[in-house]
């Protein structure tokens, strides 16, 4: 096996950019188009944009199992078989477990995809702004530390990368939640439109609004140019999309990044560790294992992004130890892996709509219906901090009802070949605390597959999430009754740390070197040519969906490093 | 070198990989030791006369016609632990022995009437088989091409979405 045969300079780019997701693919976008020779690393295998997606035009009966997983694909995927993004259509997409194991000092879900493209091929694509309620809140409650920026910093970054991804929503003009550059707004359900006045009417300050979600309701000259064509309404977005119609790496940034002709992108390319050399004090390049080969390779570049998702990166900058960095790049505050956040979930109500019998739809909407945060906001003030939204909706039930019920024959069938009655539920969505004590550190004895650290978890939600759960619960039912909701049923179905896939918080930014890891620029206090911007650079959680907030971060961080660059400051 | 060369090659460098029911095993979880339950062409005929019980020839194809019986064997074998298995084809000789008693004959044998009294009979007899096999002859049926585009309205590619609008007669359940 021969290590590092390649020439030295031809393994030496402007940028490296770990990681292929969200950010990854932004950073990549945006660094290539501002002139830099870009290296994208990516941990996962390549997935080819249309042709890639093996399950997305399939029929169901194309589908040997209608999505269940067989008895093989739980055994190699013991922690990510416990809920349903890992299904027999995405199995692929995700990364086995028992190729890299993780530890659990208490239960915590991590979603690692293993492809080029990471979770924005999966994810639920909802899009939110955070608002200077979220960016003063650390600061007025005297928790953690301050947001090192505040919305306006934010504000036109958020506008420029909404103009290219495309997001469908409705304008509400709410000081907690800033609207971004819509497409038009996806329709509501007959009984959504209903419940939504009733709920205005029964509580001032409350509303309900359609989703904001990154699907190209309309798609805009620039969008078709680069391949990508409006929503179809078949709602298999975490498949893959063939029409490119909703926001991914591949549909939207890698396009952009190869067009300039300075990308490379290596898939099955495990980044370990970034280098640091203690003379020049800067970063001077990253570690890779092989994915496939094992063979250990080594990259060099004048910045380096880190876009590994908020805990991959978290993992390499803990492994990328030095006589300077002993405890993990960039970690003078200690504060690396702590402050561990997600949102929490999995509670809320539902329940039965008596009318609309006469009222069906045409085509599958990728969204539902959001409730904007009201609690805590101006004079309401609860017995604990912060608040949460609502994501939900109307459904009419289909051929899948009464399948648990003592009946068969003619009658059974005939049923369910009509359209069945219609329901509507509200699922909170909570912020979650930063905790110092909630974190994520590397096992000192067992490696993985590719010589990482086993990463262990050690997290939990405290008082301030379970107190604020029982509004959760309770508010969803008290809309619902009072919107003519019947039979509702509130339920908690309890949530683990890392469920909602809103991991982050590991490499905060703040204003001190001394209390956190990167400044208001996402740069790391500790290292200038570090940037990271995912994830993990985030102070607070928000309750609400973080990717849009992710993309506009790396896309002023980009800006900046590259403004520097020229200014030869790093 | 091939692909698969290199990963052989690359996983004897590291002193062998394990293979993955071992890595499973070792981590605690509880695998689907030894062969699945092997199925013969009679139980799969029987499987497929019972889910045309439940999901019958009406104006439109049933289950049988469908080949409801084929999913159900398939994800019998491949999704469940044996343990699941055994039950399920003892829920299903089960009910074929108590076709015997009662009428003489086999299941497969009975007329109409009689071959609903006893998949009624097996809603008390075994009531959690006869709930997976409703819950996967519907499954298997709803989700075959026959089910999705002759019982329901099958439309792949909406191209367009209306979320409130009025529901025209003899509108059909969504296949999807």
């Amino acid at each position: 096996m021969n290590l590092n045969i390649d020439a030295i300079k031809e393994m030496t780019y402007d940028a490296i950019v770990i990681g292929s997701g969200v950010t990854g693919g932004w950073a990549s976008k945006e660094l290539t188009e501002k002139g830099l020779k870009v290296l994208m690393l990516e941990k996962g295998h390549q997935l080819e944009h249309v042709t890639g997606y093996e399950y997305a035009m399939k029929d169901p009966w194309q589908t040997k199992y209608n999505g269940r997983l067989t008895m093989e694909q739980k055994e190699t995927h013991p922690k990510l078989m416990r809920d349903y993004p890992y299904n027999e259509m995405t199995e692929t997409y995700w990364m086995k477990d028992i190729d890299s194991n993780y530890k659990e000092v208490k239960r915590f879900d991590w979603y690692r995809p293993n492809i080029v493209g990471g979770k924005s091929i999966m994810w639920g694509r909802q899009s939110y702004r955070l608002s200077d309620i979220d960016f003063e809140a650390n600061a007025r409650e005297g928790i953690a530390v301050d947001w090192p920026i505040r919305y306006k910093d934010v504000a036109p970054w958020y506008s420029y990368v909404e103009k290219v991804v495309g997001i469908s929503g409705e304008a509400l003009n709410l000081p907690q939640l800033p609207d971004s550059e819509f497409l038009p707004p996806m329709e509501m359900y007959c009984v959504e439109k209903e419940v939504r006045k009733r709920i205005e009417k029964n509580f001032p300050g409350r509303t309900m609004t359609i989703g904001r979600v990154a699907n190209l309701s309309k798609a805009a000259q620039a969008q078709l140019g680069i391949g990508r064509a409006p929503c179809q309404y078949r709602n298999k977005c975490s498949l893959g999309c063939p029409y490119g119609a909703y926001f991914s790496t591949q549909s939207c940034t890698l396009p952009y990044a190869a067009k300039t002709g300075r990308l490379t992108l290596r898939p099955d390319s495990v980044v370990t560790e970034i280098i640091y050399d203690e003379n020049q004090k800067r970063a001077t390049g990253v570690r890779v294992i092989d994915a496939v080969t094992l063979q250990a390779r080594e990259y060099f570049a004048k910045v380096i992004f880190v876009c590994g998702s908020a805990l991959g990166s978290t993992a390499i900058m803990l492994n990328s130890k030095s006589n300077r960095f002993p405890n993990g790049i960039g970690n003078d505050s200690e504060q690396l892996g702590h402050n561990l956040m997600d949102h929490h979930f999995r509670i809320g109500a539902s329940g039965d709509w008596e009318g609309d019998l006469d009222k069906y739809y045409i085509g599958r909407r990728a969204n539902g219906i959001y409730v904007p945060r009201y609690r805590n906001i101006g004079n309401d003030k609860r017995d604990y901090v912060r608040g949460f939204g609502y994501q939900g909706g109307g459904s009419r039930q289909n051929w899948q009802r009464n399948i648990a019920e003592l009946s068969f024959g003619a009658d059974y069938k005939e049923e369910l070949t009509k359209p069945g009655p219609w329901t509507m539920g509200l699922g909170g969505f909570g912020e979650t605390l930063p905790y110092y004590e909630n974190r994520m550190y590397l096992d000192k004895n067992e490696k993985d597959k590719w010589g990482m650290p086993l990463v262990v978890f050690d997290a939990e939600l405290k008082e301030n999430e379970k107190k604020m759960r029982v509004d959760m619960m309770n508010d969803a039912k008290e809309m619902l009754e009072s919107a003519g909701v019947k039979n509702v049923k509130a339920y908690d179905r309890g949530s683990y740390l890392g469920m909602a896939i809103h991991e982050m918080g590991t490499a905060r930014m703040g204003r001190d070197p001394k209390t956190s890891v990167l400044n208001g620029n996402n740069q790391m206090h500790g290292v200038k040519n570090v940037f990271v911007t995912d994830g993990a650079c985030m102070v607070s959680a928000s309750c609400v969906n973080p990717s849009l907030t992710y993309m506009a971060l790396t896309a002023r961080a980009a800006d900046f490093a590259v403004k520097e660059m020229k200014r030869k400051s790093i | 070198m091939k692909r698969r060369e290199a990963i052989q090659q690359a996983a004897l460098m590291m002193g062998g990989l394990l293979s993955a029911p071992t890595l499973a095993g070792a981590m605690g979880r509880i695998t689907n030791t030894g062969p699945s339950v092997s199925v013969s062409a009679e139980q799969e005929a029987l499987l497929a006369e019972v889910a045309d019980v439940i999901i019958p020839t009406t104006t439109t194809p049933g289950a049988k016609a469908a080949g409801a019986e084929k999913f159900i064997v398939r994800v019998m074998r491949d999704c469940y632990p044996k343990s699941d298995q055994e039950s399920f084809y003892a829920g299903l000789a089960k009910l074929d022995t108590t076709s015997k008693t009662k009428f003489g004959k086999g299941f497969m044998e009975l007329d109409a009437a009689q071959k609903n009294e006893i998949v009624k009979q097996s809603m008390t007899d075994d009531k959690p088989f006869f709930l997976r096999m409703k819950e996967l002859t519907t499954t298997g049926y709803f989700t075959s091409e026959i089910g999705a585009t002759k019982a329901l309205e099958y439309l792949p590619v909406p191209g367009q979405f209306n979320g409130c609008m009025p529901m025209k007669p003899g509108q059909k359940t969504w296949a999807l």
